[in-house]
């Protein structure tokens, strides 16, 4: 797992109150703006789709602070995600968060452009080859979760820019550009 | 024998009387005169200094604030009106106003955070990242004019000073003695503890957690309940400086 040291975390971060839900609506309203930022932020530097609510998420706690989030902190904040249609629960007991750091619309929009650039515009890739293949390396597509990449591709399939075929099996499911 | 007081007696005493009057004027005239004299030399020779330091003026915050101190002893405020001689030579009144107008913006983009009580050393730190492409430096004595010109507005804006910290206030709540007294008390760490304040400042328990609970609910603490010792610590955002780096980024 990556460690949060990596990442250059805003100062808040290393400000203690901040880990404690504010009782003032005010005062909470900022608080949860700048974790909202920071989640996503941090998300996408470091290209995680999924949070555990359970788990040592490095954003979770700061060690050098010595505090860290409890479990009501992280929900209302992953919730305040939710609400503004960043992220959504992946079950109902809020224990694992699908974080868009991209949303669907966006991650379409971000294939689209790179069928283009790639001169995709009537080929056929697999699945696994737009996540994890020489032309993606180096974009925010190369190793984004399969679901997420799904849905875009279903969402662009709608649109009528591509086609999804299956194979065999789930593993080789493909697309036909037609951009 | 003696001379009764008559007519003559009371002219001549009247007389007298006139002669003095007339004298005392005489000189009182002359001192006006050489006072305004004086004092006229002193502010063309002011004027002159201005229009030969002018650079320094503009650009140099500690020049600045000695001239101002300068001024202020003859009686000349430079920032009285935008019009007239002193405006015109030293574009002054443009500078204070601009200052006047990013601490607003300063104030209103970090209330969210620090409850509109904001330290003034950080204040400037802001203002100086902010202007980073004007010429001239900004000191905190210069922050200090500007804000004394917010007044005018009647917004609300005054520095208090709150033990050795100066704090510019951008919100019409009024800091009572308790607020003060406990605000100076977490400058040492950041936070304090319901216990703390007991302790320190000799109060009761009731007296210690309604006045933590006003901080509170103006927004000018924070609490902390993450302490290994399970007492709830209280911040204050505007003693500490996590306010700056965290609105800086959203300015």
């Amino acid at each position: 797992m990556q460690t949060a040291g990596e990442h250059k975390l805003p100062h808040f971060f290393h400000y203690p109150p901040y880990f404690t839900l504010q009782p003032v609506r005010e005062t909470r309203e900022k608080q949860i703006q700048l974790w909202k930022e920071l989640i996503l932020d941090y998300c996408r530097a470091h290209k995680i789709f999924v949070i555990g609510l359970e788990e040592d998420f490095p954003l979770f706690s700061n060690s050098a602070i010595e505090r860290s989030l409890n479990h009501e902190a992280r929900e209302a904040f992953l919730s305040a995600l939710v609400l503004d249609g960043r992220a959504e629960w992946m079950d109902k007991s809020h224990r694992q968060c699908l974080i868009l750091w991209h949303r669907i619309k966006d991650w379409a929009d971000i294939i689209l452009h790179f069928a283009k650039e790639n001169g995709l515009e009537d080929s056929v890739m697999t699945v696994e080859e737009i996540r994890t293949g020489i032309e993606s390396r180096g974009t925010d597509i190369h190793g984004m979760d399969r679901g997420v990449l799904m849905r875009a591709l279903k969402l662009l399939e709608n649109k009528g820019k591509l086609a999804i075929f299956k194979g065999t099996s789930t593993d080789d499911e493909g697309v036909k550009f037609s951009v | 024998m003696r001379r009764r007081p008559g007519i003559g007696g009371l002219q001549t005493a009247a007389a007298a009387r006139d002669q003095y009057r007339l004298l005392g004027e005489n000189v009182a005239k002359l001192r006006t005169d050489l006072m305004k004299e004086q004092l006229s030399t002193f502010r063309s020779q002011l004027e002159d200094f201005a229009r030969k330091h002018k650079n320094d003026i503009k650009k140099n915050p500690a020049f600045r604030s000695q001239f101002h101190e300068m001024c202020a002893k003859v009686g000349v405020d430079p920032l009285a009106s935008n019009k007239g001689f002193w405006a015109e030579l030293l574009g002054i009144g443009d500078f204070y106003y601009e200052l006047g107008v990013q601490i607003v913006d300063i104030c209103l983009a970090t209330r969210p955070i620090n409850g509109g009580l904001i330290n003034l050393e950080e204040l400037c730190k802001m203002l100086s990242q902010r202007r980073k492409g004007a010429r001239e430096a900004v000191s905190e004595d210069d922050c200090l004019r500007a804000i004394s010109k917010l007044k005018v507005l009647g917004s609300g804006f005054e520095v208090i000073t709150v033990g050795k910290r100066k704090l510019v206030r951008s919100v019409p709540t009024e800091l009572k003695k308790d607020h003060n007294e406990i605000l100076e008390l977490s400058q040492a760490q950041g936070f304090v503890t319901v216990e703390e304040v007991e302790r320190r400042l000799s109060w009761s328990t009731g007296r210690a957690t309604d006045a933590l609970e006003t901080l509170l609910d103006e927004g000018l603490a924070m609490i902390d309940d993450g302490h290994r010792d399970g007492k709830r610590r209280y911040w204050f955002p505007c003693v500490s400086s996590v306010s700056s780096f965290v609105a800086s980024e959203t300015l």
